[in-house]
């Protein structure tokens, strides 16, 4: 595993988690939603910055090759 | 009027399917199948958006939330992971397709593992759990229609109209085609559930909150993941094994898309945003929510979505909601049809010659395409069980796309073709001999457990008993690499790849 892989691992983990934790896979709601739907919903909206700073990692990576 | 809107949506549909062909450049198998491996950022964002936003997003996750609660949020999770994984594989498999000429999996494990009987075997099994899907979409086309006008024999002119359509401009445009028609699709598909998600909730409970807050006081067990068909192991393992299907590339009508970029940037900057797209799967599931309030228990959950745009929505938008719905059939339909005709074309039938190949190629569309009509119009529950294979079946390749994309492969044939037939033999007695068997595990996971176990044996044999599959990537063994040809695309003709020498 390189340093790339890892920015993804935590809202990876948060949305695999998610019906594991009791806070979340519970009755009632946050924001007027349902627990799963909001902590899914930020999990998945956090792939992308994350993917964005693997591709910056991945970048420099392939540069450092290069030389 | 509804049966007219769908007819108009459906030749409008077909009809940017045949302009897409615009800008193909030679008639020949790798401009059909992979558009020449020359297309942008936009027709590949909706080429693989498409593949995630199908007749099951549209209406079975509203069906799923509306008969499991919250259990539907499992599309989320692996529609997500999924293009997580295949930004990590991207740029490796664009450039070993790219270098090698592949324009199917079957190509790539044939080549990886030097073995012609690997790709055959492979290729067979891709078109078996390819076909079911292909026929639900074409199921799935009358079935719109049908819920909606409630007449049978519309559901049936709908599903030949709709067949004819993507078979004809398949035929004409191949993967471009699809790329044209994906645009409309995504664009209607979008503001129709943007629609539905402020119309829906507004007539029912006065808003979005409104929904939960009644779900909450009245069915609170819908909020929450429990014991049932559809319990935590169900959530988790089903997710898996969709995570392992889509992120490790082990259905092929994932291929043709990944395959067609220009370049392996424009690929993975698409893969960054694409789980944002992603949370587009929460509408339908939002509405499905609302149907738990609206519709009677034991009603059709496929046709939730549809029941309640009806009963809210005026007549044309409702044809408008039709139109997009169909859209969400006919086009992943057309990816599959690529993928399966190509399978058979190089990976099947081979034959050394370029023009009888795409013809072959051809010739599969037109019988794969009427076949699955007619099952879908006389005996739509034969293929029904298979479907159940498509997933949890073609996670089996997921050990062997893994081995084939690192540098060396260091697992020979054997093993890897044992470990799958072993694992496809799990999937199949779990699935049709002992069904309860493993309660609500995926049998996918628990085929894969004995894949991976037989897989580990037979590596171990195979080292004690001689060397390691030499296929490292340079030289190129077994004649794949492709060397530049004079339209510059840096593709060699697709024929020359029937030419290898495999390792049986």
């Amino acid at each position: 595993m390189r340093s790339y892989h890892l920015p993804p691992i935590l809202p990876i983990i948060a949305l695999v988690a998610m019906p594991f934790l009791p806070f979340v896979n519970s009755a009632g709601l946050w924001l007027g939603l349902p627990k799963m739907v909001v902590w899914g919903g930020i999990s998945a909206l956090l792939l992308s910055p994350a993917l964005l700073w693997s591709e910056h990692l991945m970048r420099r990576a392939r540069e450092k090759d290069l030389q | 009027m509804i049966l007219a809107v769908t007819l108009a949506g459906m030749a409008l549909i077909g009809a940017l399917g045949f302009a897409g062909r615009r800008g193909a450049a030679d008639r020949n198998l790798l401009e059909w199948t992979v558009g020449g491996r020359r297309l942008g950022a936009s027709a590949l964002w909706f080429l693989q958006a498409g593949e995630t936003f199908t007749t099951f997003t549209f209406l079975g996750l509203a069906g799923l939330a509306f008969s499991g609660g919250v259990a539907a949020m499992y599309a989320l999770q692996y529609g997500t992971i999924a293009y997580v994984i295949v930004f990590f594989l991207a740029r490796r498999v664009w450039t070993l397709s790219k270098d090698r000429g592949y324009l199917t999996l079957s190509d790539f494990l044939e080549d990886r593992f030097s073995s012609r009987t690997f790709g055959t075997l492979s290729a067979v099994l891709g078109v078996i759990f390819l076909l079911p899907y292909l026929q639900l979409q074409i199921t799935g086309l009358g079935l719109i229609v049908r819920l909606l006008t409630g007449d049978a024999a519309t559901g049936t002119l709908s599903m030949v109209v709709g067949t004819a359509l993507i078979m004809a401009f398949v035929l004409w445009s191949g993967l471009r085609g699809v790329a044209a028609a994906s645009y409309f699709k995504d664009a209607i598909m979008l503001v129709v559930l943007v629609v539905l998600i402020i119309a829906v909730p507004m007539h029912f409970a006065g808003g979005v909150p409104g929904i939960f807050a009644r779900i909450n006081q009245m069915q609170p067990a819908k909020l929450v993941i429990h014991a049932g068909a559809n319990d935590h192991t169900w959530f988790v393992t089903s997710m898996l094994v969709s995570v392992i299907g889509g992120g490790l590339l082990t259905l092929p009508n994932l291929w043709p898309a990944l395959l067609a970029a220009r370049d392996p940037e424009a690929l993975q900057r698409n893969l960054i945003w694409l789980p944002l797209y992603g949370i587009c799967l929460l509408l339908p599931v939002i509405i499905g929510f609302a149907a738990v309030l609206v519709l009677p228990k034991g009603s059709d959950p496929n046709g939730a979505l549809l029941t309640l745009s009806s009963s809210v929505l005026p007549h044309w938008m409702s044809g408008l909601v039709v139109v997009a719905a169909t859209a969400t059939a006919m086009v992943p339909a057309a990816g599959i049809l690529i993928a399966i005709s190509s399978l058979v074309a190089r990976n099947i039938a081979r034959t050394g010659d370029e023009r009888r190949q795409f013809w072959i190629n051809h010739l599969t569309v037109v019988v794969t395409c009427g076949s699955a009509l007619l099952l879908a119009i006389w005996r739509p529950d034969l293929l029904a069980n298979l479907l159940l294979l498509t997933y949890s079946g073609s996670a089996q390749l997921a050990p062997a796309n893994c081995l084939g994309l690192q540098r060396r492969v260091v697992v020979g044939k054997v093993p890897v073709i044992t470990a799958l037939i072993v694992g496809e033999i799990v999937v199949l007695w779990l699935t049709f001999i002992t069904p309860h068997a493993v309660g609500t595990i995926n049998v996918g996971l628990i085929g894969l457990a004995a894949n991976v176990a037989v897989l580990g044996i037979g590596a171990f044999i195979g080292r004690r008993l001689s060397a390691p599959n030499d296929n490292d990537e340079a030289p190129a063994a077994a004649g794949y690499r492709e060397a530049s040809d004079s339209s510059g695309s840096g593709d060699r003709p697709y024929s020359s790849v029937q030419q290898r020498t495999g390792g049986d």
